[in-house]
């Protein structure tokens, strides 16, 4: 693991940009942090879910009087128990979510639109009488014809999931019912002439299977009610925020009556930035009067929570004999699941974002099937869209027979250049780390027969959004920040070092806590790779704000003007008129709080714009059995601009952690349904997420090129890494076996086949 | 004058590629577009605004300069 | 509700007495299946029958004659013994194929073999080392070659009130080796999508004398080839004999479609094991 450093910040850190160990590591190895499903309350029931055994049909009846007459069965809830909501958009994760189909997905009404689509909830004093009771629910179904691919929801006859909605969106749009739920198109200059004027030209259709998140912790809430309305929710989420607004909206509640309390959380990469259990769970136990729990398994995780999209992209890409891209083509299409919804507006701002391509167009449909609705995870819809430019540039690389990198490196994008998404990029580094591929040993080093390297780049924007924080000081000169984002990354560590930095305090003495809704102020989801950015910059603002206390009790132990006191290195000096007194630490400030005015306690809120893009370049060494089509992954190499990493360790960690699941999604993953559209793998037995044996040691370079809109020059680094695999694998793979592959996962069945049909 | 570049579904809407307005702020620039151009009515609400290369969440109040240079995103997120 | 009762007798007879006792008694070894599967498929036996208690099926013994393993010995124990790891490599190597550590920690080959499942590992090379399994059951004791106990997915051969309590493996002749591997996607934690095992005796030249060639996943149970074995008796595992035995393999092998591959992928997989497998075999007992 390396450091390059770009035209760094001048700022010389003391604490940012070292390794402490993590405040929750402790807990979080000896088993003794609190996850979601860890809480318990007195007189607490269990909720469970029933869901549908079809994956498209249409409710007919539902009786749950004998389900209800069980023993122990305390509250039963379906679609009837939710309040009817209008149409209208708000925000979750990467994809705006109508609220009306948000309820919906959540409690299946007057249609179910995948296996596993929840139909009823009941509460008992068990969870076995939970479930039993679920049995005796019954529900009469006409069960129409399943949309389990892209092709079947485009069909001419294909069923409609959603009978009477219409698409939105840039014309054309189908007229009539459709499965089309929105088209999005733009181009840019004259595409058709210019593939004319291109030397090569290549074009294909490239295919990437619905892939899940696969977080270790299944999804899992508590909820208590009150007689006045109010609900306490526990919950593991990435925005408790969010959660509060969300269960507001789908229960028309008064958001004033909700407090969200985020537990523990065992990963998420976007999963959990929607919600599945919490209304169902505050409607069982208003109707009981009492606690609920609710917590999935893991096969209600694959069957039910959002993966992201299964897509199909056509495109096409020309170039000059010398490398220089001239026109490119795509058309996307996105499967959304059940609902609306899929990432296929970001991957259209993605696609072409790190290259300069003069003409360029592009199509991008949203397509609802009979499959869970799809959830944001880590870059939305980005790895789908660089899978097919990313494997495009290598087939020209190759026809071209230039230097993948070098053809990369001729189009790349940087500071000034127009982003394909209109305006302008300010300091970016693409080129730096196209540069420190090239540079790195594993791209020099030999390959072996049956062995392939493969490069891919990716790009991410990387949000901003609002955040709190709140900083005090406790009487013994340690100090506390909270703020209100779960800690998915290790972000408690980093805005430690961060309130470390600016007091000069050793990391130690800050404890980094998550408050609920209630305590800390409004912060936007842990999402979109920003807290270390965004909720970062409201722990400097409130760090600084609390110095400002400090120089004035300073001001006021030595009897001068504020003007006189000065924060240097963590000490207060005193300057003209006050210099002859000794400096004074945080400490010496602390221990005279009382006397100075009181406790010292700071916050700030920001509302920054987007972090500036985030750029990688993957390196991977593939083997590939040329007899059974099997591959290994030999090297693996991420490189990345982070700007500035505030905590090393958790930024390669980060760059790690997308790498592993982007050569997961590439090589194995993939939902697989029978004929009816229900999953046949829903366990970690069959939807094959790589183990740590599957994968070498992941190298990581992080590239240094300071963001101009952060005091530190911080970038997000969380999404990115999960842009380039699939394409870096893919690229890696049809090198090595001399045929280009363009389905993923390549599987070994598929590998073997597309080896043979080489060979004839 | 800032210039407002159109790209996609509100180039459609809008019939051109970019345009010019006299406005002091986001939310004043977004009314004259509005008046301008009543089909955009309501399409700009929740967009990321670009202003020189920068991306706003939210942009309501962003003051502009004669020399910005303003788009209309998609708003973006993340997982 | 259901109950489920928990016993775990000490002696043969009584876990007989409680497995005829009763149709839901299920015997429980190292529970790496009948947990999970009464977890997954809500399959709740009456009664389990813990017969790690048993001293005789906790017992290992090796002698000239060959091995005598105690049906709860948990695969840890078995690979991590080096006779075992001599004699018979690649049994031992099939068997620490199974699961991660912590599985090998507690599961068993009997478990392996009763659990029936088509893909399990220990299983063909089991077969392919001429394993025998000594049951108990209401009638006595009785011997029976281990390719004779499952008969189809989840099926075995064991009658009410039986269960297995020891399995024997002749002592390998001179000359002779064995191996075992199975493809799956992934490098653990996977279920075989074909498996194979070889074991050969080879004569004083090299040539194979003897050969038993065993596939995995590619029928309802595991399969004995003789046709494979054939074709390589009288050889040296030259190419052309391995090609002709990966050849029997594929004709053999009566794989179904399914989530994890399709029957043209196992057929030609049987093959490419059958080859690789029977090479490293030769390569092992020649070495002998
Ligand atoms: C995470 C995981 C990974 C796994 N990976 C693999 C793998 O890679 N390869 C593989 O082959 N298997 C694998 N398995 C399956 C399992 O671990 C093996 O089949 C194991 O050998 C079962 O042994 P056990 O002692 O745990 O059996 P148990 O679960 O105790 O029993 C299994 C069955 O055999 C019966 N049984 C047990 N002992 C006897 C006996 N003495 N006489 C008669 N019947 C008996 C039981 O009643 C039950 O029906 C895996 C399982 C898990 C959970």
């Amino acid at each position: 693991m390396s450091n390059q450093n770009g035209s760094g910040s001048d700022r010389k850190f003391k604490v940012v940009g070292t390794r402490p160990i993590r405040h929750d590591g402790l807990d979080k190895v000896t088993g003794r942090a609190n996850y979601g499903a860890d809480l318990a309350l007195p007189g607490m029931l269990q909720g469970a879910i029933l869901r549908s055994p079809h994956a498209h049909a249409r409710i007919k009846k539902l009786d749950v009087s004998k389900a209800l007459a069980m023993p122990g069965v305390k509250a039963i809830v379906t679609s009837a128990d939710f309040p009817e909501i209008g149409s209208g958009g708000m925000a979750a994760g990467e994809s705006h979510i109508d609220p009306k189909d948000l309820q919906a997905n959540i409690m299946a009404r007057g249609k179910v639109l995948y296996h596993g689509h929840a139909v009823a909830a009941v509460a008992a004093s068990t969870i076995e009488q939970a479930r039993e009771a679920c049995k005796m629910i019954t529900v009469d179904y006409e069960v129409l014809k399943p949309v389990m691919t892209l092709a079947q929801a485009l069909a001419k006859d294909a069923p409609i999931l959603h009978e009477g909605r219409k698409a939105v969106g840039v014309p054309p749009l189908p007229e009539g019912d459709t499965n089309i739920m929105m088209r999005l198109a733009n181009a840019k200059g004259d595409v058709d002439a210019a593939f004319k004027g291109a030397d090569v030209v290549v074009e294909g259709w490239y295919e990437a299977s619905m892939a899940h998140q696969g977080y270790i912790e299944p999804h899992a809430t508590v909820v208590t009610t009150r007689e006045n309305g109010q609900a306490e929710i526990w919950c593991s989420t990435q925005g408790p925020f969010a959660v509060k607004s969300m269960v507001a909206v789908t229960l028309q509640m008064d958001p004033n009556l909700i407090r969200v309390t985020p537990s523990e959380i065992g990963g998420g990469f976007g999963g959990k930035t929607t919600i599945y259990l919490e209304p169902v769970a505050v409607l069982l136990s208003r109707k009981a009067r009492r606690p609920v729990k609710m917590v999935m398994s893991r096969e209600e995780v694959f069957r039910a929570t959002g993966p992201t999209s299964g897509t199909r992209i056509w495109a096409k890409l020309g170039v000059k004999k010398d490398g220089s891209f001239v026109a490119a083509d795509t058309r996307m299409e996105f499967e959304a699941g059940g609902f609306a919804g899929s990432p296929m507006g970001a991957a259209s701002m993605t696609l072409y974002a790190a290259y300069n391509i003069p003409n360029f167009r592009f199509e991008g449909l949203d397509i609802v099937v009979n499959r869970p609705k799809v959830a944001a995870y880590r870059a939305p819809g980005a790895p789908n869209a660089a899978y097919a430019l990313e494997t495009a540039i290598d087939e020209l690389a190759q026809k071209l027979a230039i230097d993948p990198i070098d053809l990369r490196l001729k189009n790349a994008v940087k500071e000034g250049d127009v982003a394909s998404y209109g305006p302008k990029y300010d300091r970016i580094g693409f080129i730096e780390c196209l540069q420190a591929a090239k540079n790195h040993p594993q791209y020099k080093a030999p390959l072996g027969k049956n062995q392939g390297r493969g490069v891919g780049a990716g790009f991410w924007f990387n949000v901003g959004l609002q955040s709190s924080a709140t900083v005090s000081i406790n009487d013994d000169g340690s100090a506390v920040v909270r703020t209100g984002n779960p800690d998915i990354g290790g972000s408690r560590a980093s805005m430690a070092i961060t309130v470390a930095e600016e007091l000069g305090i050793p990391v130690e003495r800050v404890r980094p806590l998550v408050g609920d809704t209630d305590t800390v102020g409004y912060c936007d989801l842990t999402g979109g790779s920003r807290v270390t950015y965004a909720t970062g910059m409201a722990v400097i603002e409130a760090s600084k704000n609390v110095i400002e206390h400090l120089r004035a009790r300073a001001a006021t132990i030595w009897g001068c003007e504020v003007d006189a006191v000065e924060w240097r290195d963590g000490q207060a000096v005193g300057t003209n008129g006050a210099s002859n007194n000794k400096p004074l630490s945080l400490a010496d400030i602390a221990k005279q709080m009382a006397h100075t005015g009181g406790p010292i306690i700071a916050s700030a809120s920001v509302n920054p714009p987007a972090a500036g893009p985030g750029f990688g370049v993957h390196l991977c060494d593939i083997e590939v059995d040329p007899e059974t089509g099997r591959s290994t992954v030999l090297r693996y190499l991420v490189v990345q601009d982070a700007g500035k990493a505030v905590h090393p360790s958790y930024v390669e960690g980060q760059f790690q952690g997308g790498a592993a699941q982007g050569i997961g999604w590439a090589l194995w993953e993939e939902y697989l349904f029978d004929k009816d559209g229900k999953m046949e793998n829903p366990g970690f037995l069959d939807y094959r997420m790589p183990v740590a044996s599957d994968l070498p040691m992941i190298d990581t370079v992080v590239v240094e090129v300071p963001n101009p809109l952060h005091p530190y020059g911080v970038r997000g680094v969380g999404e990115t890494p999960i842009v380039p695999p699939l394409a870096t694998v893919g690229n890696a793979v049809s090198r090595a076996i001399g045929v280009r592959m363009h389905q993923l996962p390549m599987t070994p069945p598929r590998v073997l086949d597309a080896i043979e049909t080489k060979k004839g | 004058m800032a210039k407002v570049v159109f790209t996609g579904g509100l180039r459609t809407l809008v019939g051109a590629e970019s345009i010019e307005l006299e406005a002091a702020r986001v939310v004043d620039l977004v009314a004259a577009l509005y008046a301008r151009y009543p089909a955009l009515e309501g399409k700009l609400e929740g967009a990321t605004v670009a202003i020189d290369g920068t991306l706003h969440h939210d942009a309501r109040y962003q003051r502009l300069l004669p020399t910005s240079e303003v788009h209309f995103l998609a708003p973006i997120a993340g997982g | 509700m259901e109950s489920v009762r928990y016993e775990a007798p000490n002696n043969v007879e009584a876990a007989v007495r409680l497995l005829a006792g009763e149709n839901g008694a299920k015997v429980l070894s190292g529970g790496t299946d009948l947990i999970v599967q009464m977890r997954l498929m809500n399959r709740v036996p009456t009664v389990f029958v813990d017969v790690k208690r048993i001293p005789r099926l906790s017992a290992l013994a090796l002698d000239a004659k060959g091995l005598r393993s105690g049906a709860a010995v948990p695969a840890a124990t078995l690979y991590g013994n080096e006779t075992i790891r001599k004699l018979w490599p690649g049994l031992a190597e099939a068997t620490d194929l199974i699961g991660s550590s912590q599985i090998q920690g507690r599961a068993t080959w009997a478990g392996n073999l009763c659990n029936a499942s088509p893909a399990a590992d220990s299983v063909p090379a089991l077969i392919a080392c001429g394993a025998t399994v000594v049951i108990a059951g209401p009638k006595g004791e009785r011997r029976v070659p281990v390719e004779q106990v499952n008969v189809g997915p989840g099926k075995t051969s064991l009658a009410p009130g039986e269960f297995i309590v020891e399995f024997e493996i002749p002592a390998p002749a001179a000359h002779s080796s064995d191996a075992y591997q199975r493809l799956i996607p992934r490098s653990e934690m996977d279920i075989a999508v074909v498996g194979a095992a070889v074991a050969l005796t080879l004569d004083a030249g090299g040539v194979v004398k003897a050969a038993r060639v065993v596939l995995g996943a590619v029928a309802p149970t595991a399969i004995l080839v003789p046709d494979a074995a054939a074709a390589l008796v009288g050889s040296k595992c030259e190419d052309a004999a391995l090609e002709r035995a990966g050849q029997a393999a594929t004709a053999a092998a009566k794989p179904i479609d399914d989530r994890r591959g399709t029957v043209a992928y196992r057929k030609k997989i049987a093959a490419v094991l059958t080859r690789r497998v029977a090479k490293i075999a030769y390569d092992r007992a020649r070495a002998r």
